[in-house]
């Protein structure tokens, strides 16, 4: 029989640091010669492209969430992607990466992996690895049931941003209480050995049980009504000061309820050459990051906001009105007098 | 910003501020009712861009990031969390 490929699945709440993780592992050499399959729960497809581009290894699945509607196409993809190594179509990869929502509960996921015969006959599932936000995770966990299960399904726990977090001795307290079997490390930008996040063999120790327990949580997998996904894009690009100003309002006045934002921005003041990537975390916005390329021909700025609360169009409007009147003032400052 | 686009965008502003209240267009500017106040919000002459009037008091605001935080203030429905950021126009800077 030929030796199954190990599939690793990583998961954590939004904003846990998954995709820097994601990123890291595949820069070791060791790890490079993964296949990656991205789950994004968005209008727009961008965590994949925040990780790397023109690899015909690198999926993203962007229609939903694996864990309301998208499990058949798990077993699709898998498979898919492993006729076309078999047939020399790819490259051969020697494992699987999934790299799963921030918002999916992953027992859904995990049944794929663990019972759909076709996919068990040539993969085979090695860990789970959740991240947990040093900063954030305690929030999440009070207030997101689906963190609560990716942190009970974890192999691995791997806390992030520690340096953000003065003192996580509760999180920690409280990790070990729901996932005591699970080692716990914690890494500053994904500082930790992909053999320690994907360990083989640390999943399925009792198939059956876990199984029947993926089978009752699956059935009540859904997301959060209240939970709305966000996409902002523009095809000419942004003025500097009106993107600072926006993330700044956004912050202040809907920080807690803003779960996530993650773009790829082309600012007026440089040009399209080289789009820069921006990250936020309720009121924690992270410096600006610039990127050596864009992932493909598309180079209109994307902007994708989860959250929890906030009015579908108030982030459209309101960078609309400051990129106006960014543009305004410069055209009045720069007019003769 | 026409009146009505200013309408919208601060009616979405009161949701996120979980404030109930009413903003209707008036002449070049709105009128904002809510938590107990009547407001009104009309443009300036530059360089200023807005005016935030109530009973008593007219209050200039350069841009609409301050009033934003003005009318937030005004309507005492919490000082949000201010932050400052930097975002360099210089790749790699």
């Amino acid at each position: 029989m030929t030796a199954r490929i190990p599939v690793g699945v990583l998961t954590g709440f939004l904003g846990a640091g998954k995709t820097t993780l994601l990123r890291r592992i595949l820069r070791d050499p060791a790890w490079a010669d993964s296949a990656v399959i991205i789950n994004e729960y968005g209008e727009v497809p961008l965590d994949h492209e925040l990780v790397a581009a023109g690899d015909e290894t690198f999926l993203s699945l962007a229609t939903g969430c694996l864990c309301c509607v998208m499990r058949s196409d798990l077993t699709e993809t898998l498979l898919g992607l492993h006729r076309r190594r078999a047939a020399g179509e790819i490259p051969p990869y020697a494992r699987v990466l999934i790299e799963t929502s921030g918002l999916a509960d992953p027992a859904p996921i995990l049944h794929a992996l663990m019972l759909e015969d076709v996919v068990t006959a040539t993969h085979a599932l090695h860990a789970v690895a959740t991240l947990v936000d040093a900063q954030h995770g305690m929030a999440a966990l009070d207030r997101h049931p689906e963190a609560q299960r990716q942190v009970l399904l974890a192999d691995r726990l791997l806390l992030t941003k520690p340096d953000l977090a003065p003192d996580t001795a509760a999180l920690e307290a409280r990790l070990h209480a729901l996932n005591p079997a699970a080692p716990m490390r914690a890494a500053i930008q994904g500082a930790v050995p992909p053999g320690w996040v994907f360990a083989a063999g640390q999943h399925a120790a009792d198939p059956a049980a876990l199984a029947a327990w993926l089978e009752q949580a699956g059935s009540a997998a859904r997301h959060s009504d209240r939970i709305a996904t966000m996409v902002i894009e523009r095809a000419a690009p942004i003025p500097a000061m009106a993107l600072t100003l926006w993330m700044q309002a956004l912050a202040e006045h809907a920080g807690p309820k803003l779960l996530r934002l993650k773009g790829l921005v082309a600012l007026a003041e440089t040009g399209t050459d080289r789009p820069a990537a921006i990250h936020a975390i309720q009121h924690v916005v992270h410096p600006l990051e610039w990127l050596e390329a864009w992932p493909s021909a598309d180079r209109r700025s994307r902007i994708v906001l989860i959250g929890q609360g906030i009015p579908r169009h108030w982030p459209a409007r309101l960078l609309a009105a400051l990129e106006a009147e960014v543009v305004e003032e410069s055209e009045r400052l720069s007019a003769p007098r | 910003m026409t009146p009505p686009e200013l309408r919208n965008l601060l009616a979405d502003s009161l949701a996120v501020w979980g404030v109930a209240g009413r903003i209707t267009v008036s002449g070049a500017g709105v009128v904002v009712a809510a938590a107990g106040h009547e407001l009104r919000i009309l443009p300036a002459e530059r360089p200023l861009r807005w005016w935030l009037e109530r009973p008593g008091q007219r209050r200039p605001y350069p841009g609409t990031v301050g009033l934003l935080r003005g009318l937030r203030n005004a309507l005492g429905a919490g000082d949000g969390q201010p932050v400052r950021l930097r975002v360099s126009p210089a790749a790699g800077a």
